[in-house]
């Protein structure tokens, strides 16, 4: 892995449409599944993905080949991708979205399952998808950064902009949340079913 | 639900089931990046994975036609075929949904002779071996000697090196390519495989080594024509009017000509 990033920063120095294609290749699941997991919504995250490397095309175009070299790309393009989703969320809430047209508020583009379905086969995995939703967002990032991504907690706290200590107790807390519902689900279920 | 049997090898069954949460981006969300912000298509290659025998055929091509092909079986994922192709060709390869024109049906009718080639990084002797074996139909084996002279070329070394340099094996049908003397010349991608996708067209191990048995061409009593005998004209000649022939010398002075279809060699 270390030597497909020393490849791909020298790559991004040389030639930078060269270097964004490895880019792309290297870290557009990464990028989509934190989206996929933060918003909750696989529509959401493709539409904020496309914005996450439109910006990082931006701005690797005014970085000098120097500070493409030192670049970290996985941590600086999941910061780029936070930014936008926070960006995202709070231009949603100040400016929420009516559905006028009628198709499309019918025609609900998103995958996610309907609340028939989602109460039908309310697996665990489901169960979690939902409560990771519930999440306060840094948590949530965090929690998403660290266990779904797979990151180092160092390299998390690059992403939040924070000191690895509070990284870990954002992520310690995430998972404890985590757990209570999924335990509190489960036992609710026991009793339902006997 | 205890805490005892929440654990699993050090991670917690919540820990578990996040890090089961990082699936693969949709198959085609790289390449949609690519084009939206404008990084012109002659600069990377689109790859896709299609059914085809041994394990599948992963294609990467360029706006100018195939640049690499592996079968599934030689590889341990996707991910080991990106890294394959950039170590080979220099250019990063991102996933697609849409084939290239023309490949799902040269990959299920077996004619891939026609199916466009990227040949920048060739030279024209490569380019010329590649092509005469792009020539061997489905189901038929041809030897290097064959290849030597539908290329125009003085010897065998550079077959060889063409083969083994093979950038797309099953659409470049290399494992059609025997030694003159019999068994198959697997140079790209391992007899293995070469086998399997030989069985897959009918060959069986038995046909690559009909030369040491002394039968190097097949000739008809009726027609007095002979051919490589994977040809399908010397499959159609029934057991009571097979001629087999050693050389052409043999068959030449029997009286025979070269089938217009395989071309045997006439020297």
């Amino acid at each position: 892995m270390d030597a497909t990033a020393a490849r791909l920063r020298e790559r991004l120095a040389k030639d930078l449409d060269d270097g964004f294609t490895e880019l792309v290749r290297v870290h557009a699941t990464d990028v989509h599944v934190f989206l996929q997991r933060v918003t909750g919504s696989a529509v959401e995250a493709d539409d904020l993905g496309q914005e996450t490397f439109l910006r990082a095309y931006t701005a690797l175009q005014g970085y000098s080949t120097q500070r493409r070299l030192e670049l970290r790309t996985r941590a600086w393009l999941l910061t780029i991708a936070a930014n936008v989703w926070r960006n995202h969320v709070r231009s949603a809430v100040r400016h929420p979205v009516v559905l006028t047209d009628p198709e499309r508020s019918c025609d609900h583009a998103d995958d996610g399952p309907g609340p028939h379905e989602r109460a039908a086969n309310a697996s665990d995995r489901d169960m979690l998808v939902a409560a990771l939703g519930r999440l306060p967002e840094r948590t949530r990032a965090a929690v998403v950064l660290r266990h779904v991504i797979g990151m180092s907690y160092a390299e998390v706290a690059e992403v939040q902009n924070c000191p690895v200590g509070t990284v870990k107790a954002q992520a310690s807390r995430g998972i404890a949340a985590l757990r209570g519902v999924l335990e509190t689900d489960n036992a609710s279920a026991g009793e339902v079913s006997t | 639900m205890s805490h005892e049997d929440d654990t699993l090898g050090g991670r917690t069954r919540v820990e578990e089931e996040l890090a089961g949460l990082a699936a693969r981006a949709p198959e085609d969300f790289a390449a949609r990046v690519l084009r939206r912000v404008g990084v012109p298509s002659d600069r990377y290659d689109t790859y896709l994975w299609l059914e085809a025998p041994a394990g599948g055929l992963f294609v990467a091509w360029s706006p100018e036609g195939v640049t690499g092909a592996a079968p599934g079986s030689t590889l341990s994922g996707p991910r080991m075929f990106e890294e394959r192709h950039h170590a080979r060709t220099g250019r990063t390869a991102i996933p697609t949904n849409r084939a290239l024109p023309g490949l799902t049906s040269a990959l299920r009718t077996g004619r891939t002779a026609r199916l466009p080639i990227d040949w920048r990084e060739f030279t024209p002797v490569e380019r010329a071996i590649l092509d005469a074996v792009r020539g061997i139909p489905r189901g038929q084996l041809r030897p290097l000697t064959w290849v030597v002279r539908e290329a125009s070329l003085p010897d065998t070394d550079a077959v060889r090196t063409a083969l083994a340099l093979n950038p797309a094996p099953l659409l470049i049908p290399c494992h059609r390519v025997t030694h003159d003397e019999g068994g198959a010349c697997d140079l790209a991608c391992g007899p293995e495989t070469g086998a399997r996708l030989r069985t897959a067209e009918g060959i069986t191990e038995e046909m690559t080594w009909l030369p040491r048995s002394g039968l190097v061409f097949l000739g008809s009593d009726t027609t007095r024509v002979y051919c490589h005998p994977t040809c399908a004209h010397a499959r159609r000649i029934t057991p009571p009017h097979r001629v087999p022939f050693v050389s052409a010398d043999a068959a030449r002075t029997a009286g025979y000509r070269p089938c217009k279809s395989c071309r045997p060699i006439a020297a």
